[in-house]
């Protein structure tokens, strides 16, 4: 028993050798097709997405098709090509500039989304509303209806028409944005603590006057705590103090919603949220948000009017 | 003792044959990323060596089929024209493309153009479903075993639509540049709802033409549109268009036109079909009237106790909702004709009413044009004597003009032909063409 223990042993060290004798040299790397991303032939408009967005702040834009970018539930379609640059400079000047005056070149490249990803028109709803902009974990940012974006000096322009939609796809930077910012350092729960029991997920038949009296700044923004900060970020932000300030007063603080809030409560509430969006974005960020409102709003106007 | 050996002589043996040099070639001789990469070279060379460009068939799911011209070069770069409108058949737009290697070797047109306008989703671009479009593709991959040197087959990645691009010749480019692609879009030019076919100015025929679909119908034996095997579709190609299948004109068939020509003194096509000279004419009065039509469908509502239903109200001189009842404020999308509504002086009055929210936001009926009881006529037409307005104070100020314009195209003095283009028992449709010029219809859905 011993002699054959032995024996198994040797030839099994054996087997090990015979295994290990060939080292057979890896196969050459082939040029995976595809891999470290997709090219193409730069052209100008490449050269000046690198020069002003890409090099400065860490932001790439996509605005080529990429299916795997967008919800592939949905029928989207690219952005014209002649829309890219107008459309970026309109959203630097109005969203990085103001960042950039008020907190620095080192804030934006950190805290910034790293992605924007351009879609030509807008994500249609089942419900038949319409989306302009989604972001994703802080990084990535997919702003839709590129095709008709339109400001002053873009041809075709309307001050009548376009307006709307212009201040809407700001609106949804600023708001997007803010869910950023809310994701890197939370807001405080006293933000919503006054409005806690009114968050409705219905807030599609939540009209503008329901949401005004309930103490929201938009229906959306009634829909849960998330969407009210960012919300109440950015309609300060594009619609500015002035529109704040009326929209407030605007509430009879005699009335009483259906939800049994009264006008009183709805102005307190909003009131208070905005007192902590300024004090957040002081001792979060150590930025002044009453200068941020002004600049934010004087480069609307600049390129609208 | 024996065991254990003969499983040693196994492992041994295992061992040998495992150390056995294997022969590592592969079937096709190179790995499957050089292969990938000189198929989508392959394809490269292939679109841009094309010295004339491509003639596109581009198909959609809900509005047929398109003719285009695409011009590509090695650098992602391509031109096109496309059949869609007069603009986009006569004025070169470049865009980009690349090549990908996806589940598939795969072709992306990777910025807007003209074959984007197709699967937009927004309905003001191509008149389709909002969120839809008309079911396009400009993500395609190759299907190589249906393609050769001169023709490359395309199948869509999202809605599997398939694309088919033909080697165009030195003539075809040339006529494509010279913006002929615009020819067939004359068959738009006439905007009566009845256009009238006359071959060799003996055999006629009417049709009525969907603008969404490229579809032309014939009217049946009653003059209704409910027989599916009289209508085709039409592809604009280059100076005219091709029918899906011949179109029956009396004893004559037309399969295509060519030397498409719109007069606008006369507002008169003329065309050759087949070879043989083919005019086709705006009409009011069409060849065949369903005389019964006009009485069968107000009773149709009446005896139910209900009413018809239009989205987009009166189309006109090309228009949809000409009267612009979408810009009324609060608009529901829909507008009802309800007859025997109420009693007004003695009058059983008919009415017809946008849909607006009332003060708790609901759909309602806030106000309305009424109508005294219809007047059915022997020639098939039927008119609707205007009573009055209901509601008038409910009136938004902005939509007095949208509603005043449409209380009194449904009550002109001609009145209007029906035409049945849905004979579902339970859900009928209908078209109600204005028998003063042919210009003006409204549909009607219940």
């Amino acid at each position: 028993m011993k002699f054959i223990k032995s024996g198994f042993t040797i030839i099994a060290a054996s087997l090990l050798l015979l295994n290990c004798t060939k080292e057979e040299p890896l196969p050459p790397l082939d040029d995976i097709s595809g891999l470290g991303g997709d090219t193409w032939v730069p052209t100008a408009i490449d050269k000046w997405i690198y020069d002003s967005l890409t090099k400065p702040y860490n932001i790439s834009i996509k605005y080529k098709w990429e299916l795997g970018e967008v919800d592939l539930n949905r029928t989207l379609v690219p952005p014209r090509e002649e829309q890219i640059i107008p459309v970026l400079t309109a959203i630097k000047k109005v969203w990085i500039d103001t960042y950039l005056s008020e907190a620095g070149p080192l804030f934006l490249k950190n805290i910034a989304p790293k992605f924007f990803i351009l879609v030509g028109s807008p994500a249609y709803n089942g419900d038949g509303s319409i989306k302009l902009g989604t972001a994703e974990g802080g990084r990535k940012v997919v702003l839709y209806d590129i095709n008709n974006f339109r400001v002053k000096g873009m041809p075709g322009y309307n001050p009548n028409t376009d307006t709307a939609g212009v201040l809407e796809q700001f609106h949804t930077i600023q708001h997007e944005f803010a869910h950023i910012l809310d994701q890197n350092v939370r807001v405080p729960i006293a933000f919503s603590s006054s409005s806690a029991n009114s968050y409705t997920s219905d807030w599609l038949n939540v009209t503008d006057e329901d949401a005004k009296n309930n103490g929201f700044i938009s229906p959306y923004g009634n829909s849960s705590r998330d969407e009210d900060w960012a919300e109440m970020v950015g309609f300060q932000l594009v619609s500015g103090r002035g529109y704040f300030d009326g929209y407030v007063n605007s509430i009879d603080p005699a009335n009483v919603s259906e939800t049994g809030i009264t006008g009183a409560q709805a102005q307190q509430r909003l009131r208070s949220k905005e007192a902590t969006v300024v004090q957040y974005f002081d001792q979060a960020w150590n930025i002044d948000f009453r200068q941020l409102q002004t600049k934010t709003r004087d480069a609307i106007n600049s390129i609208l009017y | 003792m024996k065991k254990y050996f003969l499983g040693l002589c196994g492992l041994v043996l295992l061992a040998v044959s495992s150390c056995r040099k294997v022969d590592d070639s592969s079937v096709f001789g190179q790995s499957p990323d050089q292969r990938i990469n000189e198929t989508l070279a392959k394809y490269q060379a292939q679109l841009s060596g094309a010295q004339y460009g491509w003639k596109g068939i581009v198909a959609t799911n809900e509005g047929g089929n398109f003719t285009f011209y695409f011009s590509f070069n090695d650098s992602n770069r391509v031109k096109m024209l496309s059949s869609f409108d007069s603009v986009s058949a006569t004025v070169l737009k470049e865009s980009s493309f690349r090549l990908k290697a996806l589940q598939q070797p795969s072709l992306l047109f990777d910025t807007y153009s003209y074959i984007h306008q197709l699967a937009d989703p927004n309905p003001a671009v191509n008149g389709g479903e909002a969120g839809v479009g008309l079911g396009a593709d400009f993500e395609y991959w190759f299907n190589g075993a249906e393609s050769s040197a001169d023709t490359i087959v395309l199948m869509g990645t999202i809605n599997r639509t398939k694309t088919k691009l033909i080697r165009a010749t030195q003539q075809e480019r040339d006529d494509f540049l010279n913006g002929e692609l615009a020819g067939g879009l004359a068959i738009n030019k006439i905007l009566n709802y009845y256009k009238r076919f006359v071959v060799n100015g003996t055999d006629s025929t009417d049709a009525f033409i969907f603008s969404r679909g490229s579809y032309i119908i014939r009217p049946d034996d009653n003059g209704n549109l409910l027989d599916d095997s009289r209508g085709v579709t039409y592809t604009l190609k280059l100076g005219g268009l091709e029918f899906s299948e011949p179109i029956v004109v009396g004893t004559k068939t037309i399969s295509e036109l060519s030397n498409v020509n719109y007069d606008v003194a006369t507002n008169t096509i003329t065309a050759t079909g087949d070879g043989q000279p083919v005019k086709i004419s705006g009409v009011v009065t069409p060849i065949k009237v369903d005389m019964a039509a006009p009485a069968r469908w107000w009773n149709f509502a009446f005896d139910a106790g209900s009413y018809w239903i239009t989205e987009q109200g009166f189309h006109i001189n090309g228009v949809d909702d000409a009267h612009g009842l979408a810009n009324i404020p609060g608009y529901f999308g829909f507008s009802i004709f309800w007859p025997q509504y109420g009693v007004s002086g003695g009058v059983n009055y008919d009415l017809l009413a946008p849909i607006t929210p009332n003060a708790a936001g609901a759909a309602a009926i806030r106000f309305g044009a009424a109508y005294r009881p219809p007047v059915f006529s022997a020639d098939g037409r039927v008119t609707f004597p205007l009573l009055g307005t209901l509601g008038t104070a409910n009136i938004p100020a902005s939509a007095t003009g949208i509603f005043g314009n449409l209380r009194s195209q449904m009550a002109i003095p001609q009145g209007y032909y029906l035409v049945q283009i849905d004979d579902d028992e339970a859900a009928p449709a209908y078209h109600m063409v204005s028998a003063a010029d042919g210009l003006a219809w409204v549909t009607w859905v219940y």
